[in-house]
């Protein structure tokens, strides 16, 4: 009777412990697994790719998915890396915490691949090589897409203000705010629209749709950090800080949080905005009947030279060492980074593939040809720049996002000393 | 069924929750505590680094602050909800028309999701556009800075968090107001006791422990405060609404510190404790 009742307890443990260290087993090394990002065009792009790669290639197999649905793709990936359970290539892995997880030792280096080097040398320009390589030398990530944050504004109300062209200097963009308001201060005495709008909270992120375009367009470029130790500490942080804390004094900004209500900026509530070219599609479809918009660069200085740079938001695309064979990884994903795959990521998704002279590429010229928006971001993607490949890149935003409410939202703190505080702190936080 | 048998039967029958238990909260919290004398960023390996984690504790002074903001949600939050609950509680238990339709109203803010309670309060709070502001210019005042002055966003929270939980605190009073014997107001009132001295000398004392059920509730609910500031505020402005709870979600799931992480949670875990401990011995004593 007793062994009865052992046995089956034993069988639940067994199958217990069976569940809990299961393993892949012995991979195939001829069989690759894909995750892509969960976006719907996205999904269907992977698919196009990977059905083409399949057909072509019945003995060296991929099958894709698309990353599994989490509060983020960044938890997803960060599960799958602590429960081993990684893909083999990933295609929407955030440039800033690429070098936490090559510090970590689970991505491929892929200039140890054969063709890595020659291949990207001829999509990308040395800069963008430049800015994935990582402090060790090796370079973990392929770029592949960006989407350049840019000025959009309601193209009626820049000319109902008088305006030829949408604000391109800082003080271009004071007078217009201020012209602006004056136009709508209620009877009440009280603004209820704005020139503008970025949002307040404090989330580290944030600071990449307001701080961090307008610090690259003023400084030309320039690194937040540099070995090991901030690099922002200069004029043109000051200068933007001092910018922007002028929008919020004056009311040309909303403090109050607006982006839980319907869209501000199609409603006419602010005429402009910092944003990316995914609101394109969003913009067209839900406009109201004679809503115009367009994009231009970030506001730059008024003594600004040279190009104009911002964030471009890059999305790239790694192998984690649990890939059975790196060389056949590197091989899929050269395949769908191709200029005829990258033309097709465009038609179907209207993101920006990262490689050079896209807008002068007869190959996509019909594409922006038919969506005209999109050609000022082609032009500007010559000019952008991801985050620097260090690692704690999310602490060394919130730091900055924690003085950029103190001084900018808020007037607590000079400008200078906002800045002097945060680059100790960053200093601080790459000392430890 | 033999002698055996007979003693291995409640093991068995006991051995799934003993083995949920095992896994998903003795592992846990044992786990957690061997974080804390750690460094750890989930993907890289563990590192020792002693009581470390203990003395930053001790010098945080963000940690310092969202203690501090916690314990003004507390002071808002908990006798508010009391004296609203208590007040409401006992108008509900009065012979009044359409007595089921309020009692169910007042619940029903309990059941819908946090999250849409906040984002519906969100919209009330709008410094530029909101409900609330817009009665009060109507009416001459000026606009309140509900979310966005730093002295009056975690008082806003507090007003928000007790409209939302109120209706659960009316049903536990109504309960511990049903269980007062009708007899002692009947000798009240052939002694000639006001409203008001019934309620001081016959309901409150008997009522001690649903109050103190809903003070301990009522704390470790405000503890626990991290919905409401993580989407209505991200913890700002200027930290003001930084709870204890999100600043330990932040360390957590933000910036991958698992060890510090963990050694908040266990200082945090051992204070709710302490003072929970607290209360009981001050409510017990005054009873």
């Amino acid at each position: 009777m007793i062994k009865w009742w052992v046995n089956i307890v034993f069988l639940v443990f067994f199958s217990l412990f069976q569940i809990s260290c299961g393993s892949r087993g012995e991979r195939n090394p001829n069989h690759l697994i894909y995750w892509s990002s969960n976006n719907t065009q996205e999904i269907e792009f992977a698919r196009y790719i990977v059905n083409g790669w399949n057909k072509k290639n019945p003995s060296e197999t991929v099958s894709f998915q698309p990353v599994p649905e989490g509060q983020s793709s960044e938890e997803i990936i960060l599960a799958a890396v602590v429960g081993k359970t990684t893909p083999d290539i990933y295609s929407n892995m955030w440039q800033g915490d690429v070098e936490d997880y090559a510090h970590a030792g689970v991505l491929v280096a892929l200039d140890t691949l054969k063709g890595f080097k020659d291949f990207i040398y001829s999509r990308c320009d040395s800069n963008v090589v430049k800015e994935v390589t990582s402090p060790d030398g090796h370079i973990y990530q392929v770029p592949w897409k960006i989407n350049p944050i840019m000025l959009m504004y309601n193209k009626k109300i820049i000319h109902h203000l008088g305006l030829k062209n949408p604000p391109q200097t800082y003080s271009q963009f004071d007078s217009a705010s201020e012209k602006f308001k004056d136009e709508n201060i209620d009877k009440d005495g009280y603004v209820d629209r704005w020139f503008g709008y970025s949002e307040v909270l404090v989330t580290w992120w944030q600071r990449f749709f307001d701080f961090y375009p307008l610090y690259l367009a003023a400084s030309g470029g320039a690194p937040l950090v540099k070995d090991y130790k901030a690099a922002f500490d200069n004029e043109y942080a000051v200068e933007v800080f001092s910018f922007l804390r002028n929008l919020y004094a004056n009311d040309y900004f909303a403090k109050e949080r607006l982006s839980t209500r319907q869209d501000i900026f199609l409603s006419g509530t602010i005429a402009t905005r910092f944003t990316g070219p995914w609101e394109i599609s969003h913009a067209n479809k839900f406009k109201p009947k004679g809503f115009e918009f367009n994009f231009t660069h970030m506001p730059v200085p008024d003594n600004h030279k040279g190009p104009v740079y911002t964030y471009c938001d890059p999305k790239n695309i790694v192998i984690f060492k649990t890939c059975p064979n790196a060389q056949l990884a590197w091989d899929f994903i050269k395949n769908m980074i191709e200029e005829k795959n990258d033309l097709m990521f465009l038609k179907m998704t209207n993101q920006i593939p990262r490689r050079k002279n896209l807008e002068t590429d007869s190959l996509f010229s019909d594409y922006f040809k038919d969506n005209p928006k999109m050609i000022e971001f082609a032009r500007q993607a010559k000019y952008v720049k991801g985050t620097d490949p260090y690692p704690n890149l999310t602490e060394v935003f919130d730091i900055i996002s924690q003085e950029y409410e103190a001084c900018v939202i808020y007037g607590k703190k000079s400008p200078q000393k906002a800045i002097d505080d945060a680059a100790k702190q960053v200093n601080l936080l790459y000392m430890k | 069924m033999n002698i055996n048998s007979k003693k291995i039967v409640p093991y068995f029958l006991v051995s799934p929750y003993i083995i949920y238990f095992l896994i998903f909260i003795a592992f846990p919290v044992v786990f957690s505590v061997v974080l804390t004398f750690h460094k750890w960023n989930i993907i890289s390996p563990m590192q020792y680094t002693g009581l470390t984690n203990y003395v930053h504790l001790i010098h945080d002074e963000f940690f310092l602050k969202s203690l501090g903001n916690t314990l003004i949600f507390l002071v808002i939050h908990i006798p508010l909800q009391i004296i609203i609950a208590l007040f409401l509680a006992e108008i509900l238990n009065q012979h009044i028309k359409f007595r089921g339709f309020f009692r169910a109203a007042f619940f029903l803010p309990v059941i819908v999701s946090g999250v849409v309670v906040t984002i519906l309060w969100q919209q009330l709070y709008g410094f530029d556009t909101g409900l609330l502001n817009r009665i009060l210019i109507f009416l001459g005042l000026g606009r309140v800075g509900w979310l966005v002055n730093p002295s009056m966003a975690m008082p806003s929270i507090a007003i928000m968090a007790t409209w939302k939980n109120v209706g659960l605190y009316i049903i536990l009073f109504l309960v511990g107001l049903q269980t007062v014997p009708k007899n002692y107001y009947e000798a009240a009132d052939l002694e000639g006791a006001t409203h008001w001295q019934k309620f001081k000398s016959i309901t409150l004392p008997m009522i001690n422990p649903t109050i103190f059920m809903v003070v301990v509730l009522s704390t470790i609910g405000g503890f626990s405060l991290f919905i409401e500031p993580y989407i209505m505020t991200g913890g700002g402005p200027l930290n003001s609404t930084l709870s204890a709870v999100l600043y330990i979600y932040k360390q957590g799931f933000f910036y991958y510190h698992m060890g510090y992480s963990a050694t908040l949670g266990l200082f945090f875990a051992v204070l709710i404790l302490g003072v929970v401990m607290f209360q009981k011995k001050f409510i017990e004593k005054d009873k």
